[in-house]
């Protein structure tokens, strides 16, 4: 089956219009240059997404990774910051950064994806930060294993989840705070960290400072920044951001149609993606050799295989992949082009170590969360 | 747009001013699709109750039909902004007159990252 129908068809739509009104500037330029961009969406709080020709390399870099907050960015004062364990454990703990640097410390190179990224592109729409494609990367983390951390305060035989919330704090007091859980299991595997640098750099300010969750695989709202609370438990919390925000249909519905509160459950894992980096819609390119490039990823499994197509999904061909395999980072796919002169809508298309394929048509929910679906970059050759 | 713009301006009772000072729909649509925000009666409304806590192009990016433009607002009475129910259905109508399903999508600012992005700066 070809993508043509859906697909193209509601990009040749509103993607022809769409990319009018996105080309400020010829994107080949910002991918020549490699700046320090990125697409403002909203001005307070602070959202901003990737520029799409961030995603032609395995690791992001800080100045061009995104940003997304619910409310205004804390002020840390990092001489008085502690990160505070209680709960069901045997001993509390009221640990400092120094305490943090001083425990061992391991690098977890990971995807940071919002939940909501993509969530621009689904019918009928959605309300939300608009997030086109750029609202994700790939760094590499360092931090104190979360495990070791709560190996210190010692969980007792009930405990199931952890509750966990950062030092930032809503205008308004009536306004929920942003509390997340995780279960347990997840919290002591390995690779989950308290994180304290990004691509080997202190965090900055807007990256959580001086600590931050990195739950490996994860949807970036369990990614809770500047991290000062983490309370054991043996039940889900009842707070907003947990119990109502941040949940997927248990089944897909009918797109638009209202979905029951018991058939929605928590996010955990992100799902298999796939993005052209080294493209924009609406890009004009000159005749003859061209290398395609992009990146793949998906949750807790490495990528396999990335496919492309020149044809509207009618045939794919198989891409070179950069590298070894990773469980949780980016995966570049590159693939040589010979182009002549023509209008083109190539398209890449991931699959997972697990056998998990990016569908043509991404599972429609009330808050345009984990779109996933082939997306097809829209280019012209001309001679 | 016109077609959409004129029935909603007469729902609110501004169809004078509509009528009068409108702007070609042509330069309405593309004001609306970089994010400003129109005069309008409803206007100062929208400014004291929902840019206490967010910047305007939160709503600008929206494209929403009207029972969606109706169920945020009533989520932002229920996280607090101080908007009685008269008022948020005033706001929630002016938002749905504007940033409609159909209209273009928005036009973000590419820019450097904001202060404090990058470790030092």
């Amino acid at each position: 089956m070809s993508l043509d129908r859906r697909q193209f068809l509601k990009s040749s739509l509103a993607g022809a219009a769409a990319a009018a009104w996105w080309m400020k500037v010829p994107s080949l330029a910002y991918a020549k240059g490699g700046g320090e961009e990125l697409t403002r969406m909203t001005e307070r709080p602070i959202n901003y997404e990737s520029v799409r020709s961030t995603f032609t390399t395995r690791i992001t870099p800080i100045e061009r990774f995104y940003l997304r907050n619910h409310f205004d960015i804390p002020t840390v004062d990092l001489a008085k910051w502690r990160l505070h364990v209680r709960g069901l454990v045997e001993k509390p703990l009221l640990l400092s950064l120094a305490d943090l640097e001083k425990m061992p410390q391991v690098k977890v190179e990971a995807v940071l994806q919002c939940a909501g990224n993509g969530r621009a592109l689904f019918t009928p729409r959605v309300p939300g930060v608009q997030w086109r494609y750029g609202a994700m990367g790939n760094a590499e983390w360092t931090g104190v294993r979360l495990k070791d951390v709560l190996a210190l305060a010692r969980p007792k035989q009930e405990a199931a989840f952890i509750k966990y919330q950062g030092a930032e704090r809503p205008t308004m007091d009536t306004t929920p705070a942003f509390v997340r859980a995780i279960p347990l299991a997840k919290a002591i595997h390995p690779d989950t960290l308290v994180a304290l640098k990004m691509n080997g750099k202190p965090l900055a300010l807007n990256r959580g400072r001086p600590a931050r969750l990195v739950v490996p695989g994860w949807v970036g709202d369990d990614w809770v920044r500047a991290l000062v609370d983490v309370e054991v438990r043996a039940d889900e919390p009842k707070d907003f951001f947990y119990d109502s925000a941040y949940r997927f249909p248990v089944t897909p519905g009918a797109p638009g149609a209202p979905i029951p509160a018991d058939q929605m459950k928590p996010m955990t894992k992100v799902n298999v993606k796939s993005l052209i980096g080294s493209l924009s819609d609406g890009d004009v390119l000159r005749p003859g050799d061209h290398e395609l490039r992009g990146v793949a990823f998906s949750g807790e499994a490495g990528i396999d295989r990335v496919e492309v197509s020149f044809d509207g999904g009618k045939s794919w061909t198989q891409a070179q992949l950069e590298g070894p395999s990773t469980p949780y980072g980016f995966r570049v796919f590159r693939h040589p082009w010979k182009a002549e002169a023509g209008t083109y809508a190539i398209a890449s298309r991931a699959t997972d170590s697990a056998g998990a394929t990016q569908p043509e048509v991404p599972v429609w929910n009330p808050a345009g969360y984990l779109y996933n679906a082939i997306d097809p970059v829209r280019v012209e050759v001309q001679s | 747009m016109i077609r959409l713009l004129v029935p909603a301006a007469l729902l609110l009772g501004v169809a004078a001013l509509a009528a009068d000072n409108a702007p070609p729909a042509d330069e309405k649509t593309q004001a609306l699709v970089e994010g400003k925000l129109p005069d309008d009666p409803a206007l100062p409304l929208v400014q004291s109750k929902c840019l206490l806590c967010h910047t305007g192009d939160y709503l600008t990016q929206q494209r929403l039909t009207e029972g969606q433009w109706q169920r945020t607002v009533d989520k932002m009475r229920r996280f607090g902004t101080p908007a009685s129910e008269e008022e948020g259905k005033t706001i929630a109508a002016y938002l749905a007159r504007n940033w409609t399903t159909d209209l273009p999508p928005p036009r973000p600012v590419r820019t450097p990252p904001p202060k404090g992005s990058v470790p030092g700066r």
